[in-house]
């Protein structure tokens, strides 16, 4: 049992000082988000309204439009930081083997990995939570909100790696999982309300998206945290329950092929 | 060719002990530390010459290397290889000149090593006859003319080597840098490689400037040797001179059909090292009576095989590694 | 003249190069094509949804916000083709010590390190940013000298945003791990999409003089709107001579900065 966790904990502990060993990459990576959306996003939604002459679309203002802008960015921060470029390195090079030898799975050292990464993210999102709020662009729910608020982000969060989780393992059959990681933010930055509140797409489209798992990924934790969603917070669990669990299983199937590929080749 | 006169090159590394709160302190504070990779080195090598640098793994061998051929810059010092200075990195120079390394591939990976080549002719601008024959005449020396349209990452090691030097010798360099050309083949492809590297050192007079681990390498193929420790150079002359360093004496191992209890008196000066059997025993004979002491023991004793043991170099440098002072100490003699 | 026949020799190998290395992936070639289209409809997607609610954003109405689109959906489909991969290359020819190799051929390193790879599959992409281009330049009501230069424009706009992500992927000698580095490039990129009067005064005028990527895609559209010409435009073609020139500095002491890589 101690061993189990030891194992845990070196797994933890390497991650953490792996983030850091290029002070550069480190700083940039906490602060160039930031940045990009305190000099991009703010810029270009303010003057939006400004340069179009209209007050409000589909109900929100400038205000409330920032607001939904800066709460996509703690919620990405949270929930979609995760990329796992090294799993499909290791699967292309041949480094899974070492690891299948080790006393230790696979699957868990990823697991592992996804945790040192995530309490990263939260000191980070902490940290500009406060900023924001400093620049008076988001107003703090009460506590309990905020709470039940990163709970959501979390769950979403290990929802987003067991998917990373997927993208990654295509590595068994392509060169460049890459490829299909930049196609997966593609099509999720835009269906999952990143780039702007999904009331403004057209009504069909929104009445497909509700089918799909996309809304959950941005749109709902934002909203939940706005305090506009209508919807309980239970719902919102079993959704995203639901859909970790259908990536789970194609997880699952994926690891077991291509293993069977992997341990084939002989590599 | 070669002229380099005290040149010296650092590197910058900084440490991180192990830990989360040193990994969070070294963001901002970092302990930086100079390290001498080659150390005051001087070393003039002449046209036709082949040379072999020696030294353990870290010594400096590839970071010389690397200047020699310009890709990093002396911390100080003159360089000068065929009369440019390679940081210079003039065009001219680097038509003349190739670099083999053992454990880096310069082909593209996952096409057929033929279109790497087709690329080296436009890189070097190598007349299409030209490169044809060279092409065909390499290929068939080291049997690997089937190979040309298979994709490089499907190659053997040993195969693939063979493409490396093809790479590296279509534009007939005038020097040729090879960093351990034979790491991690079989003893076979070792020895194709070798042979092929001999005769056309032969045929085109090409300086060659190796570091390899393996002794057979060096013993085959060098004439000259020069031993780097920590960055400094430590033994530079002919190889038999590097083979007779610790004494013009042989080691034989001698294998007894059974124990011997009893030691002749006169081995003691041979400086016999015996199994825990005794039936087999290593002495050390000064090489001018060598005949006649083994004659002797092979009528007086039930020898049953005997062999002189390693290649005199691979003892001699086995020997200077474990004790770096032994050439202090030679060198006030 | 021999000097450009050499490149251009060696250009044809590194196109055949990568055109086997694309084929022998065929999987990867079909879904690189597929990304593309999936960014050149969401970015075209988010514009055409915000003019649902909108008429005009400043002077520009909805054709000329897609005319725009399109033109940097054309430059980012040139770049992404015949450059984009070898930016990712080459922090890994840096970290595995790849660039000595480099550094050894009797030909410019830069055009090795910066030109040597392709993704010729998605050539055929082209045809969307290009289709669209020329639909909104007709609703536009382009003149000659519009359509003439509309190419010239593109190229223009390439080469600007090609050499300012050279200059910033050379800092990689010194930091070594490229994260940094190509987040800072493909949030440029991301500055660049938008048109430079979308955003406020200094903000504007910082990326406009000191990091010129928001005259990447303004001065040439300028151009193409309004005939003359326009400052902005001018000042493009200035940004990128002067950005060559500090390439150039930059290759020159990063090469005495490299350290390659211990085998």
């Amino acid at each position: 049992m101690q061993a189990e966790l030891l194992k845990w904990t070196r797994t933890f502990a390497i991650t953490w000082s792996s983030q850091f060993a290029y002070r550069a990459d480190f700083i940039m990576q906490v602060i160039g988000p930031a940045l990009v959306f305190f000099l991009v996003k703010y810029n270009l939604w303010s003057s939006l309204f400004h340069l179009s002459g209209i007050s409000q679309i589909q109900g929100y203002g400038q205000t409330q439009m920032l607001a939904y802008q800066a709460w996509v960015f703690l919620v990405t921060l949270l929930a979609q930081g995760y990329n796992n470029m090294n799993l499909s390195e290791d699967i292309r090079l041949g480094k899974i083997s070492t690891h299948l030898i080790y006393p230790f799975s696979f699957w868990k050292f990823q697991t592992a990995r996804f945790l040192s990464f995530q309490c990263i993210q939260i000191l980070v999102a902490a940290l500009t939570l406060g900023i924001l709020v400093a620049f008076d662009l988001v107003e703090i729910p009460n506590w309990d909100h905020l709470a039940m608020g990163l709970a959501i982000c979390m769950s979403v969060g290990v929802l987003w790696f067991v998917i990373a989780y997927v993208l990654g393992l295509a590595a068994f059959w392509l060169e460049e999982t890459w490829v299909l990681r930049v196609m997966f933010v593609l099509i999720c930055n835009f269906f999952s309300g990143a780039v702007f509140p999904l009331e403004i797409f057209p009504a069909w489209l929104r009445g497909i998206l509700v089918y799909s798992p996309f809304p959950y990924l941005t749109s709902v934790p934002v909203q939940y945290l706005m305090g506009n969603l209508h919807q309980s917070v239970g719902s919102v669990f079993l959704a995203i329950g639901f859909w970790t669990l259908v990536a789970w299983a194609v997880a699952y199937l994926v690891w077991k092929n291509g293993m069977r590929n992997y341990a084939a080749a002989g590599m | 060719m070669i002229s380099c006169e005290l040149v010296t090159k650092n590197f910058r590394i900084y440490k991180k002990p192990g830990g989360f709160a040193q990994s969070i302190r070294s963001l901002w504070s970092r302990e930086f530390h100079d390290t001498h990779a080659v150390r005051d080195f001087d070393l003039q090598v002449k046209k036709g010459e082949i040379v072999g640098l020696l030294g353990p793994n870290g010594a400096g061998k590839t970071t010389l290397m690397k200047m020699f051929t310009g890709i990093i810059v002396p911390t100080s010092g003159q360089l000068r290889v065929m009369g440019y200075e390679p940081a210079q990195r003039g065009i001219p120079f680097r038509k003349k000149i190739a670099l083999v390394m053992g454990q880096k591939s310069q082909l593209w990976w996952d096409i057929p090593a033929i279109d790497s080549f087709l690329l080296l002719k436009a890189y070097y601008e190598i007349p299409s006859s030209d490169f044809r024959m060279r092409l065909n005449q390499l290929a068939s020396v080291l049997q690997v003319e089937h190979l040309m349209d298979v994709h490089v990452r499907k190659l053997s090691l040993g195969e693939r080597m063979k493409m490396e030097l093809i790479a590296s010798l279509l534009h007939r360099p005038e020097i040729i840098f090879l960093d351990e050309p034979t790491i991690g083949l079989d003893v076979i492809s070792q020895k194709n490689i070798r042979e092929f590297l001999i005769s056309y050192q032969k045929q085109h007079g090409t300086t060659i400037i190796l570091t390899s681990h393996y002794m057979a390498d060096v013993e085959a193929l060098c004439g000259r040797i020069v031993l780097i420790l920590e960055g400094r150079k430590r033994f530079d002359g002919p190889i038999v001179d590097f083979g007779a360093l610790l004494g013009r004496e042989k080691f034989v191992s001698l294998v007894f059909s059974s124990s011997l209890d009893r030691q002749p008196a006169e081995w003691e000066s041979y400086d016999p090292q015996w199994n825990l059997e005794r039936t087999k025993v290593e002495l050390r004979i000064p090489e001018k009576n060598m005949g006649a002491v083994i004659a002797e023991i092979l009528t007086k004793f039930p020898v049953v095989d005997f062999y002189t043991e390693k290649l005199p170099i691979e003892r001699v440098l086995e020997t200077l590694l474990a004790k770096p002072q032994l050439i202090s100490t030679m060198a006030q003699n | 003249m021999g000097t450009i026949k050499k490149y251009l020799s060696v250009y044809r190998e590194f196109l055949g190069n990568s055109l086997a290395e694309a084929t022998t992936y065929r999987l990867n070639f079909f879904l690189v094509m597929v990304m593309d289209l999936i960014f050149y409809a969401t970015s075209l997607g988010s514009i055409d949804f915000l003019f649902q609610y909108v008429t005009k954003i400043g002077n520009w109405d909805r054709d000329h916000f897609l005319f725009f689109i399109s033109f940097m959906l054309a430059v980012d489909h040139l770049h992404m083709t015949f450059i984009s991969e070898n930016f990712w290359s080459f922090s890994g020819d840096i970290r595995t010590g790849k660039l000595d190799f480099v550094l050894l051929k009797p030909i410019s390193g830069l055009f090795i390190c910066f030109f040597r790879l392709m993704r010729p599959g998605t050539v055929l992409n082209g045809v969307v940013p290009w289709t669209l281009l020329i639909a909104f330049g007709s609703r536009l009501g382009f003149g000659f000298w519009s359509w003439v230069s509309l190419l010239p424009m593109v190229l223009l706009a390439l080469a600007l945003m090609v050499s300012i992500e050279i200059l910033i992927t050379l800092f990689g000698f010194w930091t070594i791990s490229s994260y940094g580095l190509n987040f800072l490039r493909l949030q440029f990129q991301q500055l660049a999409r938008y048109p430079d009067f979308i955003y406020r005064y200094y903000f504007r005028k910082f990326f406009t003089i000191f990091v010129p990527v928001l005259a990447i895609g303004s001065g040439p559209v300028q151009f193409l709107f309004e005939q003359g010409l326009p400052g902005l435009t001018l000042w493009a073609g200035g940004a990128l001579i002067l950005i060559s020139a500090l390439i150039r500095i930059t290759w020159r002491k990063g090469l005495a900065a490299y350290e390659s890589a211990s085998s």
